[in-house]
């Protein structure tokens, strides 16, 4: 059974029991708050987790594109959530050009 | 709070069979959210589905369900409705499933009108049995059972639907779930035959062999030969066969419902009406 209210001070959180590492929420993700990390008991080597949950702006893409019932948002009554930065726009690009993972020497811009 | 979803879920069955990022998670997330917006009871809700990977979405949903055989789902469907008016029929077949081998029975659903919603779920190809050539195949595509290229030309189904009589027609993409949560409640809630073409991607079994190895390109080439209605109508005429209008395509909310009609053939029978004549019928032949 899913956890289905938030965990607290938590935007976003993953049930890695049911995802299949598909990529399509990193994908969909505007802010660069989610990527792909190696995971070996996986099937396909990775597994989804929330890397800078302080820029999650709350716009339920992830939720609504993961085909597998594994990744839930927060209410906007739970959590505040950040505006779009030009940051996360950058780190999202950043993870989107290396295969949906975090480059290993990203830096913040400022 | 997160929204629910497991209300709905027979989580014993979760993880799904599904390969990873295929859509048919995605519509069946969007059907879920739809039957809650509507608020509907769950033992009012029958989930009809044939075979193929589509037939596996009446296993994880939590209410009345059949799973059939082969393209038969409307038929089964039919007489589901016929012995429950009440109750709310919803058909999931797949393009394989609903367009070929199901063909017939999909036709026949849609001209009597009977208050069914039909969510066809569109993948370009027969997924489950690995890669043979389905009607919406498109030309020039590496299949299984053609592997120099397909030849059959394809088949639009939402104009089958709509030239067969059924009152609302729509087509929506796997890549806009908000947008197909909408036209799903407004199929559900239509009286009357509604046929939903829901564009879904196979990037296992299709994306693989034709330059789509992710989920993302296959979407990217859903959403490259898709565009919505409003847009569609005002390209030039001989463009309009290279791209497929999604959004709500027919909606009439006047034509005769079966079992509408049915229940005066029961009032007949039963002598509490005289027959049925050629006048009765607002529509004229």
């Amino acid at each position: 059974m899913a956890v289905m209210t938030a965990p607290e001070n938590t935007p976003v959180w993953v049930d890695t029991s049911r995802c299949k590492a598909c990529d399509i929420c990193v994908d969909a993700c505007p802010a660069g708050v989610l990527s792909m990390q190696p995971e070996p008991t996986s099937v396909l080597g990775a597994m989804i987790s929330v890397i800078a949950p302080e820029s999650c702006i709350g716009c339920n893409e992830c939720e609504l594109s993961c085909p597998d019932f594994a990744i839930f948002v927060a209410d906007k009554k739970e959590f505040k959530f950040a505006k779009l930065t030009k940051d996360a726009k950058a780190r999202q690009e950043a993870i989107v050009k290396n295969g949906y993972k975090l480059p290993a020497d990203y830096k913040e811009a400022n | 709070m997160a929204f629910n979803y497991d209300k709905y879920l027979r989580t014993n069955k979760m993880p799904t069979l599904w390969c990873w990022g295929c859509g048919d998670g995605v519509i069946l997330k969007a059907f879920i959210r739809a039957i809650d917006k509507l608020g509907w009871d769950k033992d009012d809700i029958c989930v009809v589905s044939g075979i193929g990977c589509s037939g596996r979405f009446s296993s994880y949903v939590d209410f009345n369900t059949v799973h059939t055989t082969h393209g038969r789902t409307i038929a089964f469907a039919t007489g589901i409705k016929l012995a429950n008016p009440d109750k709310h029929v919803i058909c999931v077949a797949g393009d394989g499933d609903g367009l070929a081998i199901g063909g017939n029975h999909t036709i026949h659903g849609c001209r009597r009108n009977i208050d069914m919603t039909l969510i066809l779920i569109n993948n370009f190809i027969y997924g489950l049995t690995n890669s043979q050539t389905s009607p919406t195949t498109p030309q020039g595509f590496w299949t299984v059972s053609q592997k120099v290229g397909n030849i059959d030309p394809t088949f639009d189904g939402c104009k089958l639907a709509e030239a067969a009589g059924a009152s609302f027609v729509a087509r929506e993409l796997v890549a806009a779930p908000k947008k197909l949560e909408k036209v799903l409640v407004q199929a559900m809630e239509h009286k009357g035959f509604s046929y939903v073409e829901v564009l879904s991607n196979c990037h296992i079994n299709l994306g693989r062999k034709n330059k789509m190895q992710s989920a993302m390109a296959n979407l990217d080439w859903i959403d490259s030969i898709s565009m919505s209605k409003k847009k569609w109508d005002n390209l030039p005429e001989e463009e309009k066969k290279n791209y497929l209008p999604t959004g709500i395509l027919k909606q009439d909310t006047e034509a005769p419902e079966y079992c509408d009609m049915y229940k005066e053939v029961q009032k007949a029978q039963q002598g509490e009406r005289g027959k049925l004549t050629q006048d009765d019928f607002a529509k004229k032949i």
